[in-house]
């Protein structure tokens, strides 16, 4: 499409920025102000002094840095577990002629339709007969398994030349070591997005942490600030700094991924 | 030579479960805890299983979804999450597709543009309620700074009702519309050049090459965007949780939260909770299929 940007253009996206950017920076801001600025009767948007009193404090506190160590070690893991087995299930579906495919496709699909949160009351029975309940594991193996996932896989592997295999195999190699070898290298721009979007959305997520943990002590970061008070009270100071740096290494992610981001939205979204 | 044909034979019939084991590890996730919750939640939603004793329990029929029906407050939940997709879902829509055709124009920065439109889809939707109550809540916070700057009376802001709701609107489309945006990005730029050439050789102007060229190349994004978006403002409620927390008095609480607190708050009971679960479950699949059919009828 050749269509020219008018000055119009630009002026809407900057607004556009405003409004999207605005929100974010006031709390970022807010978390460098002293007690007395955040509860002054007149806001201020940039910190009349900078004050790093509120973001120590939430890093001396033990247990906040415990949440963030939950966190990071349930979304690495869980992510792990993601690339493994959605790639092998997007090999399986983008490699191989089979009985039963279309019907596996219909349960991967009709999984779309029944999100954790219309399923959580029995979900939670599950996880307490496995054993699961107030682990990490329920954080973990559930959310690995994804029908995004298996489509993101599936749409990137489909591209992989069938002679490569089939050549692979004359040679004797085994099924494991094809996907070892040939599939796993050939998906790595793939892989790199599912990887990016599973650790965002185990980063995020609250309604998994909020069902299948019970001890404070195994909470993470989100469902540890979602029960911080304050809201109501006097003291907004720790929530601010609290939310603030929760949202630090998305950030760092963001910036270095941007264009996986774009992509893995792209292909999911349209491929699925 | 028989050794070799039959080393062939057992090759392939190893070759056939490949594909069965490869897929082993998901399907068996997918079915331990996905399908067989729903199974469960509709087994659980003929019985009177308490959260306490999950072990005991007796079939009480019909009985669960008697209650739901009857339960004003649980239809007031989910007529209100359905009045909420249907405010914020024309706005969502309308709103990525602007972005997304203005990003695909030729701006200088246009990808600090994108990223900026981008970047509140991924902040948690804890933090974003955090992010809007600081933003908009109290006499005195940024949003009533603001507003009587304007020369306007000081809002009740959160505690207002209709404010309250309407700042759940607000929340989801900014932290949602970059999402969309993306996948309407990718479907206008996947669409031929040739098509808006040939528009300009009959003389469309802007409006007819929208409705003629682009609105008609979108039908699988427009699609994918009403099933995914519908679906996600269904599910509303880590939004609120920091935002309004459900309040004042209810007004911003959507059916999962009710279902939730059903079970594990204040009634503490899983068989009318699952009751409440498979209700929400047909009403959701029952939108998303009519969207589906319709949208592929309307247009073939």
């Amino acid at each position: 499409m050749k269509r020219r940007a008018t000055v119009w253009d630009y002026i809407f996206a900057i607004i556009l920025v405003a409004f999207f950017l605005f929100p974010v920076l006031y709390i970022v801001f807010s978390a460098f102000k002293t007690t007395n600025e955040l509860f002054s009767a007149t806001p201020t948007f940039f910190p009349k002094e900078i004050s790093f009193t509120n973001i120590i404090n939430t890093f001396n506190d033990e247990d906040f840095l415990l949440y963030i160590w939950n966190s990071f070690f349930v979304a690495v893991t869980s992510t792990i577990l993601a690339v493994l087995v959605n790639t092998m299930s997007g090999y399986a579906l983008a490699k191989f002629k089979f009985k039963g495919s279309s019907i596996i496709m219909m349960i991967i699909l009709s999984t779309i339709m029944l999100p954790l949160e219309i399923i959580m009351v029995p979900i939670f029975s599950v996880l307490r007969f496995f054993g699961l309940y107030n682990t990490f594991a329920a954080l973990i193996i559930p959310p690995a398994a994804t029908p995004t996932g298996i489509f993101l896989m599936r749409q990137s592997l489909v591209t992989i030349p069938d002679d490569l295999l089939e050549s692979a195999r004359i040679d004797g190699a085994s099924e494991w070591q094809i996907f070892t070898r040939i599939i796993i290298p050939n998906a790595k721009p793939a892989i790199a997005t599912l990887a990016i979007f599973s650790f965002m959305w185990r980063w995020n997520d609250y309604i998994w942490p909020l069902i299948a943990i019970r001890d404070p002590e195994k909470r993470t970061l989100q469902l540890h600030i979602a029960t911080m008070t304050g809201q109501f009270g006097s003291d907004y100071g720790p929530i601010i700094s609290a939310s603030v740096i929760s949202m630090v290494p998305m950030l760092i992610i963001f910036l270095i991924f941007q264009r996986q981001f774009v992509q893995g939205t792209v292909s999911t979204g349209m491929k699925g | 030579m028989a050794t070799k044909q039959q080393s062939y034979k057992i090759y392939k019939r190893r070759q056939k479960r490949v594909p069965y084991l490869f897929l082993a590890p998901n399907l068996l996730i997918f079915s331990i805890f996905i399908i067989f919750p729903a199974i469960l939640g509709i087994y659980y939603s003929f019985t009177d299983v308490n959260l306490f004793h999950m072990d005991e329990y007796s079939f009480i029929g019909l009985q669960n979804y008697i209650d739901v029906f009857s339960d004003e407050d649980f239809m007031g939940s989910l007529w209100n999450t359905v009045l909420l997709v249907i405010v914020t879902f024309p706005i969502l829509f309308t709103f990525a597709l602007t972005l997304a055709m203005l990003v695909i124009k030729p701006l200088k920065a246009k990808g600090f543009f994108r990223s900026a439109y981008y970047w509140p889809v991924m902040i948690s939707a804890i933090v974003v309620g955090i992010i809007w109550n600081w933003l908009l809540g109290g006499r005195f916070g940024m949003f009533n700074t603001i507003w009587t700057g304007l020369g306007f009376e000081a809002s009740d802001t959160l505690v207002n009702p209709t404010f309250a709701w309407l700042s759940v609107v607000l929340a989801i489309v900014w932290s949602r519309a970059g999402y969309y945006m993306i996948i309407f990005m990718a479907a206008l730029l996947s669409i031929p050049t040739s098509l808006y050439e040939a528009a300009d050789v009959d003389g469309a102007n802007k409006w007819q090459k929208f409705w003629g060229v682009t609105w008609p190349s979108l039908r699988a994004a427009r699609l994918m965007v009403v099933i995914l978006a519908v679906m996600e403002i269904f599910k509303t409620y880590p939004i609120v949780v920091k935002l309004t927390g459900g309040g004042p008095l209810d007004t911003t609480t959507f059916t999962v939260q009710y279902i939730y607190e059903t079970a594990f708050k204040t009634q503490y009971d899983v068989g009318l909770a699952s009751a409440m679960s498979v209700v929400m479950l047909v009403l959701v699949t029952g939108i998303s299929a009519a969207n589906f059919f319709i949208n592929r009828g309307g247009t073939d």
